[in-house]
This record gives C-alpha cells, structure tokens and sequence, in this order.
C-alpha cells in the first residue's frame, strides 16, 4: 500500500506540480520550438515520454550496477586490486554525465532503427524528432535526478528502485506533454489574434510560456495534501 | 586507491563504448532499410525549400512519390525547367516542355477605383473580411488586406493600394497564395512566355452591375472576343484567355495587343517580366503600362480600434 502512494504521488508530482518544463525550467528548446502546432506537439510529446523511460531504465541500471559507491560490478572488478573495504569506497558518480549521454545516445540511435525496420508508419510520424532529443536537457535531468535519488540519500532503504525511477521518468515525459501541448494549443490561437507589434513573435510566446509557468505553481502543495489525505495519520495506526 | 578509480572509470567508458558499438553495428546491419538511391539522387537535385508547391508535404515526400512512379517529375515549381529535366534523368523519363508556373491575380481595382468601399474593423484577415457583407461593393474583387503576403515564404507578393501584386523577380510559383486567397483570384498560371497576358478582374456581374461597384471591372462586352477570337472567350460576362492557345509567336502578340487597344476597361495587362524578345516582338504597338510595385502600405488604411 505504501508503495502504491508513494507512485502515486511521484507520478502526480512530476507530471503537474513540479513539471519538468514549467516549474524546474528543463527541455525549454522544444517547448518553444515545436509548439507551433498541436499535432506536431503531441509528437514531440510522445517521443520525448518514450526516449525518456527508456533513458531511465538504462541510467538506473549503470547507477546501480556500476557507478554508485559499493556497485556491484565497480565492487568485483575493484576486488581484483584493493581490499574489499576499499573496493566498497570506490565512487564513479563523477562519470554520470558523460556516461547518460552516452548510453542515451546509443539507445535512441537502436531504437530509431529499430522502429524504421518494423513500424513505418510509426518512424514516420515521430522518427523524425527522435535524434533530436536525444540529449535533451529533460532527459538528462530525469537522469540525474534519479541518481540523486539512488545515490544521494541518507539511508540505504530510501534508495530509488526501477519501478520509482520509471514512474518518474514516464510521468515527467507526460507533464512535457501536457505543458507542450497547451502551449501548442494557445499559440495556434495567437497566430489569430491581433497582437501588438512589439510583442509579436518570440516576445509573446516568453510571455505565454511565463504565464503557463505561473499557472502550474497553482499545483503546489497538491502532492503534499494527496500524501496526507492518503497515508493514514500514525496515532491511529497506535490506537489499533 | 585513486588509481583504481581513474583506472575503472577509464574501463567503464572504454566497455560501454564496445558494447554500444558493437549492438549499433549489428543493429545497422540486422534492421537494414533498402532506401531506393534513387530518392538520395533526386533530393540532391532539388531545391529543398520545402514550399509544397507541388502538392507533396516537403521536397522528401515528393521526391519518393517520384521515385515510386506516383508524381510526375515536373511538378517542382521552384526548380522549374531544369530539375524537372535532371529528376528526368535519375528516373529515366524524357521531358517535354514544362512552364514556370506563376500567379496571376485577377483583380485590378485600387482603392480609388473600387466602388462602395466601408471601413472595416473587423480582423484584419481577408478570410474574415470575406465572411462581412459590405466591405466593398465588388465581392468577387482583391480585398487588399494580404492573407497573400502572409501566406507567401519568398516575400513575393504584398499589397499596393489595396490590390495584391505579385513580385515576379522573387516567386518561386509554389502555389500558397493562390491556396489562401478566400476569393480564389489568383490563378497558377503556366508562364509561356516571360510576359503573358492576364484578365485583371475576376467580376462574373453583368455589366451594369460592375460599373456600380468599380471604375475599371470588366463589363463582358466582348471586343476582345471579337478582335481575337482564338486567344479570347467570354464565360459568365468575364473574358477568359485560353492559355492552351497562347504562345509566345508573333502573331500571337500582334492578336493580343490589338484586342488589348479594343479593350473599353483597360482590362487586358501584361504581368510579369518582358524579355528583350518580347519587348521587339511589341515595340510599335500600343500596350497598357505595366504597374510597377512601390511596396508602401501592407494593409488597409482603416485602422484596428478595438
């Protein structure tokens, strides 16, 4: 049951309270460059949410396998050369950027051929963006957010496993989504409206994508009332 | 200890760098997509200014329609006459003659000469000012508020007192113009020549009821048909050029021009660029002025106040 919540909640705070796009300011380039229309949007959305599940998967696997401190394989292959209390030391986190964009890379470049071969139809509406985004910033920083998650924290227990980091990782994919979408969405409407002159063009689309910005903090505290409304209160739990 | 480190960070990087070669390698083999070379060698040979001209999405769509055999190779209006004849070549197909198509709009009103004219205050779209009665008299005529300038990628077309003038040296002939125009009077034309002959107005009224909603409207009174019967038709009281007889001859030219003096309304006007040869061919005959673009106003004088 906790478990469940606590998905729950990763899910609703990544896709609406803090969405990668409007609250932590990730993955602006596509989100002001794609936006022109909803179709293609949508597209962008749908390809940005599957390369980054994909990127999670493949960050959490390295992060726990190889570069947290006391990784498995870090640990077997430094056994070879140290102590083994020395081997359970050794951190390689320092790698994760180059080796996130590396694996990233790989992956959407597999999956691209992938999908040509076998859907066709598929590669056509959103191969395209694929190469793209394969190093969006939003990517990365899903990336890096779960390695904090995993490495980052205090007690061993809290550490992040695959079913959170995917959570996460599909969930913000979905919040780019949403927030690319409405955008698409208002600045297919402003191509209708007569706009000042000295707000035409890029200055208007700041000052909707702001206004956007603004409009998700309304989310704010969502996740935390969820979370009480959701985990029952301890006393009674004492009282039982 | 640090050694270790440096030492596996270098292996970490130096194995993921195999692996990752190693599946894309077998990936590029094992998902091979067999791409015709013959889409690779007509991208090369096109424009890539992915206008749409030729009714396809971009010059990618368009040039694997040519290859699987589902559209001609001389629909690239941009291109023209030489990326047709070098898809031509690529694809094994000879070429017969193929025109610049160009637009031609089929309006000649200015404001002044435009009767019953309001102001209007609505969206400055002529889309919108299309579905308003009442804006100007003649409702088959150019609106002159430039959803045509806007539409246009090349800066080719813009609005002159109020009547849309194509810019001849900068159309590539894609055809978005004529697309959005919501009177539908611009036509893609084939250009036979580098001065062709055009009916500038588009009024299919009689011609009592043209005279009431413009100064220069053609009224249907068919001297041009009587002068020159092959080259001139008059359908719906408005006289229409058969472009299949039109050509670039003489006496095409002797034909034309007669009719063009005829012309009560003055409505006969040659659009586009005169050659050397064109301007010899019609050196002693009398033609209208072609208008030149002085490229001031955009929109209409009436001004959006909320």
């Amino acid at each position: 049951m906790n478990y469940i919540v606590d998905i729950l909640l990763i899910a609703i705070s990544a896709a609406l309270v803090n969405n990668f796009v409007l609250y932590y300011f990730v993955g602006i380039c596509p989100f002001i460059g794609v936006s022109r229309r909803v179709d293609m949007a949508f597209g962008m959305g749908c390809a940005v949410t599957f390369v980054i599940s994909i990127a999670a998967i493949l960050s959490w696997s390295i992060t726990v396998f190889v570069l947290a401190p006391g990784a498995l394989v870090t640990k077997w292959a430094a056994g070879f050369f140290v102590s083994a209390q020395e081997a359970a030391q050794i951190d390689l986190t320092i790698l994760c950027y180059l080796v996130y964009i590396f694996a990233i890379a790989s992956a959407v470049q597999f999956v691209e051929m992938y999908v040509r071969k076998f859907f066709p139809p598929l590669y056509k509406s959103f191969g395209v963006f694929l190469p793209l985004i394969t190093t969006n910033c939003a990517i990365l920083f899903a990336c890096l957010t779960i390695m904090s998650k995993v490495v980052g924290v205090d007690n061993p227990a809290d550490a992040w496993d695959l079913g959170r980091s995917l959570t996460l990782a599909v969930f913000g994919g979905v919040g780019f989504t949403i927030a690319i979408v409405i955008m698409a969405g208002i600045r297919e409407e402003l191509d209708l409206c007569d706009i000042p002159k000295p707000f035409k063009g890029p200055a208007i689309t700041m000052i909707v994508a702001g206004i956007l910005a603004m409009a998700f903090m309304g989310f704010t505290g969502v996740d935390s009332g969820l979370k009480n409304a959701l985990t029952p209160p301890a006393q009674e739990d004492v009282q039982k | 200890m640090i050694l270790v480190a440096i030492g596996l960070s270098a292996v970490t990087l130096l194995v993921m760098a195999m692996v990752m070669s190693y599946i894309l390698g077998w990936a590029n083999n094992a998902f091979h997509v067999e791409v015709d070379p013959r889409v690779d060698a007509t991208m090369k040979v096109l424009p890539g200014a992915n206008c749409g001209g030729c009714g396809f999405v971009g010059c990618g769509d368009y040039a694997e329609a040519v290859v699987a055999g589902k559209a001609a190779v001389n629909k690239c209006t941009v291109g023209g006459e030489s990326v047709a004849k070098d898809i031509g070549n690529i694809m094994g197909i000879e070429v017969g003659a193929s025109f610049p198509y160009r637009p031609i709009v089929h309006c000649g009103a200015h404001y002044d000469e435009r009767l019953g004219r309001h102001e209007y205050r609505g969206e400055m779209r002529c889309a919108a000012a299309n579905l308003v009665a009442g804006v100007q008299g003649c409702t088959y005529g150019c609106l002159g508020i430039g959803d045509c300038t806007r539409a246009c990628k090349f800066d080719a077309i813009h609005v002159v007192n109020g009547l849309a003038k194509v810019d001849y040296d900068k159309c590539v002939g894609c055809g978005a113009c004529a697309e959005v125009c919501p009177r539908n009077i611009i036509t893609i034309t084939p250009f036979k020549a580098g001065w062709m002959m055009a009916v500038a107005c588009a009024n299919k009224d009689a011609g009592k009821d043209v005279t009431a909603v413009c100064t220069v409207g053609c009224i249907g009174c068919k001297a041009c048909e009587r002068t020159a019967k092959n080259y001139f038709k008059v359908v719906d009281n408005l006289s229409t050029i058969n472009y299949d007889a039109y050509n670039a001859s003489e006496e095409c030219y002797m034909d034309l021009a007669a009719a063009c003096k005829k012309c009560p309304r003055s409505r006969l006007v040659f659009v586009g660029h005169p050659t050397a040869k064109d301007l010899a061919a019609v050196a002693d005959k009398e033609l209208p002025e072609v208008v030149m673009a002085d490229f001031k106003t955009t929109v209409d004088d009436t001004e959006w106040r909320g």
